[in-house]
């Protein structure tokens, strides 16, 4: 008889809630909508986004189990250096960052230092649904649901893991965002840095960032 | 004046020229990797989209002076040693500053890049640079004396210490100082090996072992401007054992004009793409040495065939 | 007269800053400084050839200013005054200077004495009195150890010392007489006539230049004296043995060079590698900086020996700029060593934001060290080299040399990182630029580096007349022109210009592209795989930098010349103790053996009578 008193009672969300909700956490820098509003030296633009394209350095960051799709991708069956990219081992050399897959906690607070120390443009590829929703580990107390609370993400690739088919095309993709000039929001991140740094401590617990930040 | 001017445009032609051969030179060698792996591999131009693209980078970030400054060491040395190299024979090519410096004074010069970047990586203060830097310049002093052995072998067989007089030798003859004295020609090639730092002697830079080691905090335009001067001083290397042992390029006395300066310059890619596969090829099988194999290699067969190879020019001295 | 009244001066100034201490602290400095500064315009004012002569205990005493004297007074003249002007700052606040500034001053005198003797006795009178001087100023540190690295220094010197004089002895008794000149004309000093004397003469020089197997007392002295002497120490007092050496290669003729060239080149080339291979495993400033100066004097061995016309040249053109460049490294260790405590690379790093002027110093000094184009050091290397090449045609020596100086490349690295690049740590946040007395010393030595690499003509024409002077090969020297016997050679104008020019447009590029996006961070910020360093981590790398290249050598590092001279010592200490149950000591014993041998006498005169 005790047990009725533990039941939460789950009741559906107001409009005005959902309304509030998409506010509050829908994430600040997508490539989704954004303008590209430079009008002068288009061509110089063009060239340097013909050039940015077809040479991505990633820094495989292998953070979760999408990992062992990278080495299918690099080499010899699904060869990605054809289209440019190639790995770097520092992320002052790279330009892409590859979140492959769920990001406990702990890994979080690297990735955040990762990607603030890489140089613009510079671009976030999400494997998998962890990175998304949560995925399987969408109940656990130490991994992060949604990874664009926390850094930019340029592109999501679905799946769990996706295959290497997969991940070349979520890079075609993100070459295509690149040559319209959606890509790269590290500028974005540096503007909104305080909702991206609310969120970074809301679950990291022990914060010890240098105070200024690293670009 | 015109002749300040004249001077200007060798200068500025022969950089472009080492700059363009030395940048398709990468591309190249991404391709013939690409193929020996049994795939598609990027296109040759792939070196001149990362270059636009490094140096294309909103944001950069130096450590202090002296790393801001590493990439310009490397690239000082790199053009300052292609200016003074016969880049074709005899008069078809702009002769740069090739009579006022020797064999000896290059062998110096081009060390000075590699000195620079160390104390630019040293400046950024990443443990994984220094400790590439110590691996590099250990690797180096084992490299240098296979090289030096070959060279002295050389300058006493033919006793000039001149590049220009040794380039004239061969276009007198016609024959090859490769030929002339074999033990040093394969001496420098065991060098030159090293001096690539590809497989088996590229613990300096590993990726994955080392973070890339020298190259760890460079990024942006300092990593663009470091692979512009890497590419000029492979061109420098390609074309200084060229013009030593394989005979220099162009045939002044057959054509002059444009159309020497064409056929030379073909004959001078070949040659240079055919001495650059050895080093590439033999860096797609092989696995890495680590620092200490890597110099007691280069002084167990490199340095028997050098000294080989002075004992054989002392034999075969010329005077001509 | 003019040359003994330069040495008053000098006495005069010794006695009033020794006791100018006693007075007021703060002024010994000035007054050695001062001294020196007047002792240098009267010399500068002495014209070339004054002799002066003194018939003294049945020795006629010598002494001239020659053109070959003068080139090596300069160095020692020139290294003083700077060394002096360092030390007003650096040896402030310390005690005993009136000790330290007197002892200074009378080796000074004693190094320019050397130059100016034409006879042999005064040359050994100046070199006793420049060793015990120094050795007073090598024992001034009061502290255990210094003492027995001292006695090491003065137990060689008297080696070298009495060897000279045995040779002395045998010179007087065939030669009957003292006169430079004459021995020169009679050719004493060659080795086919009575061998012991160069091979005596060349012992005692080459203690003081520090040649292997002499070697030994360098490294332990160079690093206890203060460092305001010590680079006079290294760089002019082992010039001295050099300038010894010159005036033996000068008497000699054609046969006898041949002899001079195996035994004194390869005693150079050996020295040189194998005192770069220690030092390259130093983990201190100051003793790299020793073991440098033994390997650097070993290149100048080697040149000197070949007695041909770029061998000489280069042996005098790299005594030049070693004073040059060591003499300011050691101003260098000592800099940091007042502003930040110690010169060990693995206590302080990361110096070059606290001490710009001071880096640049050590960094145009370490590339002149390196003989990297278009600073002086490369000259010099180039001279060595193609002497060996074209002249003498010794290979071999060649490739010892060759490894030698690439292996510099890698001490004068670790030297640059050790101190001044690296991490940026805590304990030298509060560390300060030297003060400008210090300073200015450092820069002037920095400028001689840099001109004479593009004009070493600056160089070649004093010591043209120098090596004329003493009859030896010095014809066709340029202001910037180098050439060697094949007519090969490297125009260092053009060098130096399109170095410089290629080097401004480089730098001029990459500075000015994106200017605005260009930041500086610090040490900290690295790729430390996504790690925050915080300020107590420790992510400097300097111990066992090079042992990779330790392990590629292997053996010879297990090699000590230290270890040989005390297992000598040890074996003689033991006949010693034997010899000691004989002469016990004990007077009762002597009359003893006095009466058993008188006993003898008595018993068997028939005999042996």
């Amino acid at each position: 008889m005790n047990e009725k008193k533990d039941i939460q009672i789950i009741t559906r969300p107001t409009k005005a809630e959902i309304e509030q909700a998409k506010i509050n956490f829908s994430p600040r820098c997508t490539s989704a909508g954004r303008v590209n509003d430079k009008e002068t030296q288009k061509t110089v633009q063009f060239i340097l986004n013909f050039a940015r394209k077809h040479s991505l350095f990633l820094l495989a960051y292998g953070t979760g189990c999408g990992a062992i799709e990278i080495p299918a991708t690099l080499t010899s069956r699904y060869d990605a250096e054809r289209l440019g990219i190639r790995g770097a081992a520092t992320p002052r050399q790279a330009d892409v960052l590859m979140i492959t897959g769920y990001l406990s906690v702990k890994t979080l607070k690297r990735v955040i230092r990762v990607y603030e120390q890489m140089q613009d443009p510079k671009y976030v590829v999400a494997f998998g649904s962890c990175t998304i929703n949560g995925g399987m580990y969408f109940d656990s107390y130490n991994t992060i649901k949604a990874l664009d609370r926390y850094i930019p993400v340029d592109v999501y690739i679905a799946g769990c893991m996706p295959r290497p088919e997969a991940v070349l095309k979520g890079f075609a993709k993100l070459q295509e965002l690149i040559q319209n000039g959606n890509a790269g929001n590290g500028e974005c991140y540096r503007k909104n840095l305080d909702w991206y740094r609310a969120n970074q401590q809301k679950v990291i617990k022990n914060w010890n960032f240098p105070d200024e930040y690293n670009w | 004046m015109e002749n300040w001017l004249y001077e200007l445009t060798g200068f500025v032609l022969t950089i472009l020229l080492a700059f363009t051969v030395g940048m398709f030179y990468g591309g190249l060698r991404r391709k013939v990797i690409a193929r020996a792996q049994n795939r598609i591999g990027p296109p040759v131009y792939q070196n001149f989209l990362d270059l636009l693209k490094l140096q294309g980078k909103t944001t950069n970030i130096h450590h202090g002076v002296m790393s801001h400054l590493a990439p310009v060491w490397v690239i000082v040395a790199a053009t300052a040693s292609l200016l003074f190299i016969p880049v074709l024979h005899g008069g078809l090519w702009f002769p740069n500053l090739t009579f006022k410096g020797d064999l000896i004074f290059l062998l110096y010069l081009m060390v000075f890049g590699s000195l620079g970047m160390a104390l630019g990586v040293g400046e950024s203060g990443n443990p994984n640079g220094a400790i590439g830097v110590s691996r590099g310049l250990s690797l180096m002093v084992g490299y240098e004396i296979p090289f030096v052995l070959s060279l002295v072998a050389v300058m006493l067989q033919f006793h000039t210490t001149s590049l220009t007089d040794l380039m004239h030798y061969q276009q007198l003859t016609g024959h090859w100082i490769a030929l002339e004295n074999p033990f040093a020609f394969l001496s420098a090639l065991f060098a030159v090996l090293g001096m690539f730092h590809y497989s088996p002697f590229d613990i300096i830079g590993a990726p994955a072992e080392l973070a890339s080691g020298p190259m760890s905090e460079f990024g942006g335009k300092y990593l663009g401007s470091l692979m512009t001067g890497g590419s000029i001083f492979a061109f420098v290397k390609l074309v200084l054992i060229t013009d030593i042992f394989l005979g220099g390029a162009g045939h002044p006395e057959l054509y002059t004009g444009l159309a020497g300066v064409l056929i030379g310059l073909g004959e001078l890619i070949l040659k240079t793409f055919l001495l650059y596969m050895i080093p590439v090829s033999i860096g797609i099988v092989m696995p890495r040495f680590r620092t200490e194999q890597a110099v007691r290699f280069f002084w167990k067969w490199p340095l028997a065939f050098g000294i080989t190879g002075i004992i054989w020019g002392l034999y075969h001295q010329i005077n001509f | 007269m003019e040359l003994m009244i330069f040495f008053l001066i000098i006495t005069a100034g010794t006695l009033i800053t020794f006791f100018i201490d006693d007075i007021s602290r703060k002024l010994t400095g000035y007054a050695a400084f001062l001294t020196i500064l007047t002792g240098i315009v009267y010399y500068a004012s002495i014209p070339m050839g004054t002799v002066w002569q003194m018939h003294l205990l049945g020795f006629d005493l010598k002494w001239m200013r020659s053109p070959a004297g003068d080139f090596f007074a300069w160095i020692v003249l020139g290294l003083g005054l700077l060394s002096l002007m360092y030390a007003i700052k650096y040896m402030e606040g310390k005690a005993r200077l009136g000790y330290f500034y007197a002892a200074f001053l009378v080796s000074l005198g004693a190094m320019t004495g050397v130059t100016i003797s034409r006879d042999i006795v005064s040359l050994f009178i100046f070199w006793e009195i420049m060793t015990w001087s120094s050795f007073l100023l090598a024992i001034y540190k009061a502290y255990y150890g210094v003492e027995t690295k001292g006695i090491k220094y003065i137990l060689f010197s008297s080696m070298g010392a009495y060897a000279m004089l045995t040779a002395i002895v045998f010179i007087v008794h065939y030669y009957h007489t003292t006169d430079l000149n004459t021995l020169w004309q009679a050719g004493a000093f060659g080795f086919s006539r009575h061998w012991f004397i160069p091979a005596f003469m060349l012992f005692g020089f080459a203690v003081k230049a520090a040649v292997m197997p002499f070697h030994v007392w360098a490294p332990g002295v160079y690093t206890r004296t203060p460092m305001a002497y010590t680079s006079v120490f290294s760089g002019a007092m082992s010039k001295m043995g050099i300038f010894g050496m010159l005036l033996i290669v000068a008497g000699l003729s054609r046969l006898d060079i041949g002899w001079i060239r195996f035994i004194l080149g390869w005693a150079g080339g050996i020295t040189a590698a194998l005192a770069t291979l220690q030092a390259v495993r130093q983990n201190d400033a100051k003793d790299l900086l020793a073991y440098s100066s033994i390997a650097q004097l070993g290149y100048i061995v080697t040149a000197l020996s070949t007695g041909t016309r770029m061998g000489l040249m280069a042996a005098l053109y790299l005594a030049v700029l070693h004073a040059a460049f060591k003499g300011a490294l050691f101003l260098v260790a000592g800099a940091v060593e007042k502003q930040a405590g110690t010169t060990d690379f693995r206590e302080v790093s990361g110096l070059i934001v606290r001490m710009p002027w001071t880096f640049f110093t050590a960094l145009i000094s370490v590339i002149a060290l390196a003989g990297v184009p278009p600073l002086g050091g490369f000259v010099g290397k180039w001279l060595v080299y193609e002497s060996l090449i074209t002249e003498t045609h010794s290979y071999f020596l060649v490739i010892v040399i060759f490894f030698a100086s690439t292996a510099a490349f890698l001490y004068a690295y670790r030297f640059l990182f050790g101190l001044f690049l690296g991490q940026q740590e805590h304990n030298t946040e509060d560390v300060h630029e030297a003060s400008w007395w210090m300073l200015v010393p450092m820069l002037v030595l920095s400028l001689v580096s840099i001109l004479t690499g593009v004009f070493p003509g600056l160089v070649f024409k004093p010591a043209a007349k120098a090596l004329s002077d003493l009859h030896l090969p010095s014809d066709g020297w340029q202001m910037s022109i180098l050439h060697n016997a094949w007519n090969n050679g490297v125009d260092t104008i053009t060098v130096g210009s399109t170095i410089v020019i290629l080097f401004l447009l480089t730098a001029a590029f990459i500075t000015l592209k994106g200017r605005k996006n260009t930041r500086r961070t610090g040490t900290k910020d690295i790729s430390t795989s996504g790690e925050i360093p915080q300020p107590d981590d420790n992510l400097n790398f300097q111990s066992g930098f090079f042992q990779p290249f330790e392990r590629a050598i292997g053996k010879p590092y297990r090699w000590s010349m230290d270890r040989i001279w005390t297992d000598i010592g040890t074996s003689l200490a033991a006949f010693f103790r034997f010899l000691r149950k004989i002469y016990t000591g004990n007077a009762q014993t002597y009359v003893f053996y006095v009466i058993v041998f008188l006993i003898i006498l008595l018993l068997f005169r028939k005999q042996i009578f």
